[in-house]
């Protein structure tokens, strides 16, 4: 019987009649939400760049979910699917990076600010960038040129 | 079951109502949770490109924050611009459906197509730049303007996030092309059967919000 009755709900949320003029105001905002992520952007903010640029993202996300896709009107399992979703995103986002954040130093990739290993590929000074392609995998101390000091680049 | 009013089927416009299905509104929400639920598997899908940016992006933030310096910003706006109008006219797709105006849903669908065709241009001659230049992934990368560890990554995650939403515009612009030529030829959407046009809708909305996800993360470190 909640299934029927959230289903009613949705139909009758849907059914009800508005005006295209919230489809408008929406593209409007979301226009000026694109606007002021390139200015944010361009500006090259180094503390908290990352995070107002995903903060507008998510708000323009969140517009497009609730009134272009109608989340707005519909009810329960709709909005259960999308929040789940949501939430394995982050859970997969999360554990990887926490992974990446808590490791043995030498396990980092090689080339990286985590590593004191040099990426073999980018050794300083070598120019010549034509007969890579047949180059072993990035980070990879196989393919090392023979004799060749490798300087860590960013750890003095 | 008051909500089984409907007497769903006597009309052409009117879509049968399944034996299974108590009503035709459960029947429609049946349809679009099945929808929700397959747009998770497709954010999900998604997901697993964003997780191996931020592995690498954290990994190498300066080789991330250079190389998109060698995007063009200004064709990245025009497609955003260009992907937020066309699903504001999906939008309004809908809208008309439920009024039952079918021939300004052909023109809407028609202008979203539009504006598809125009993103994906676009791209192309992103692409076709970024091939000249040489920034490619993995191996194939051999632009002498940045040579720093971490940058052909970059452009292995751009072209694989890019390519993957890319294919998922050519598929959304092949649903909405059907939906299109159904609302020109049988004109029958209206206010109790406008579904096909909703879901269509709403994975065309899906293409869009992983765009407005891919453009910061790409274009603007």
């Amino acid at each position: 019987m909640s299934v029927a009755n959230e289903s009613s709900q949705e139909a009758h949320n849907m059914q009800e009649h508005h005006s295209s003029v919230r489809y408008w105001v929406v593209w409007g905002v979301l226009l000026a939400l694109t606007g002021l992520t390139v200015w944010t952007g361009s500006i090259h903010i180094p503390q908290f760049g990352l995070a107002l640029a995903l903060l507008i993202a998510s708000a323009k996300g969140g517009l497009v979910l609730l009134f272009f896709m109608h989340l707005v009107d519909h009810k329960g399992a709709n909005r259960l699917v999308m929040a789940v979703s949501v939430l394995f995103v982050l859970m997969m986002l999360i554990m990887p990076m926490a992974d990446l954040a808590t490791r043995y130093r030498p396990a980092n990739p090689a080339g990286s600010h985590l590593s004191d290993l040099p990426d073999l590929e980018f050794i300083e000074g070598k120019k010549s960038t034509h007969n890579r392609a047949g180059g072993g995998a990035h980070g990879s101390g196989q393919a090392a040129p023979g004799g060749q000091q490798a300087p860590s680049p960013s750890h003095p | 079951m008051q909500s089984s009013a409907h007497t769903a089927g006597a009309t052409p416009g009117v879509p049968r109502l399944a034996a299974h299905f108590a009503s035709l509104e459960v029947q429609n929400h049946a349809a679009r949770l099945g929808m929700w639920l397959f747009l998770s598997t497709e954010i999900l899908l998604f997901a697993g490109l964003f997780v191996c940016y931020g592995v690498y992006r954290y990994a190498y933030p300066e080789a991330f924050a250079e190389a998109s310096r060698h995007l063009d910003l200004s064709l990245g706006t025009v497609n955003t611009v260009v992907l937020i109008t066309s699903s504001l006219t999906a939008a309004l797709a809908v809208h008309y459906a439920k009024e039952g105006k079918n021939s300004l849903v052909a023109i809407m669908f028609g202008l979203t197509i539009a504006m598809a065709g125009a993103f994906l241009v676009i791209k192309g001659f992103e692409y076709s730049h970024k091939f000249e230049e040489g920034a490619l992934p993995g191996p194939y990368y051999t632009m002498e303007a940045v040579q720093l560890p971490g940058v052909p990554l970059y452009f292995t995650i751009y072209f694989l996030a890019t390519g993957l939403h890319a294919f998922h515009v050519i598929i959304g612009m092949s649903v909405l092309v059907w939906l299109m030529f159904k609302a020109m030829r049988e004109k029958n959407f209206g206010p109790n059967n406008y579904t096909a046009v909703e879901l269509g809708s709403m994975y065309w909305h899906l293409v869009d919000l992983v765009w407005i996800f891919l453009f910061p993360l790409l274009y603007l470190i």
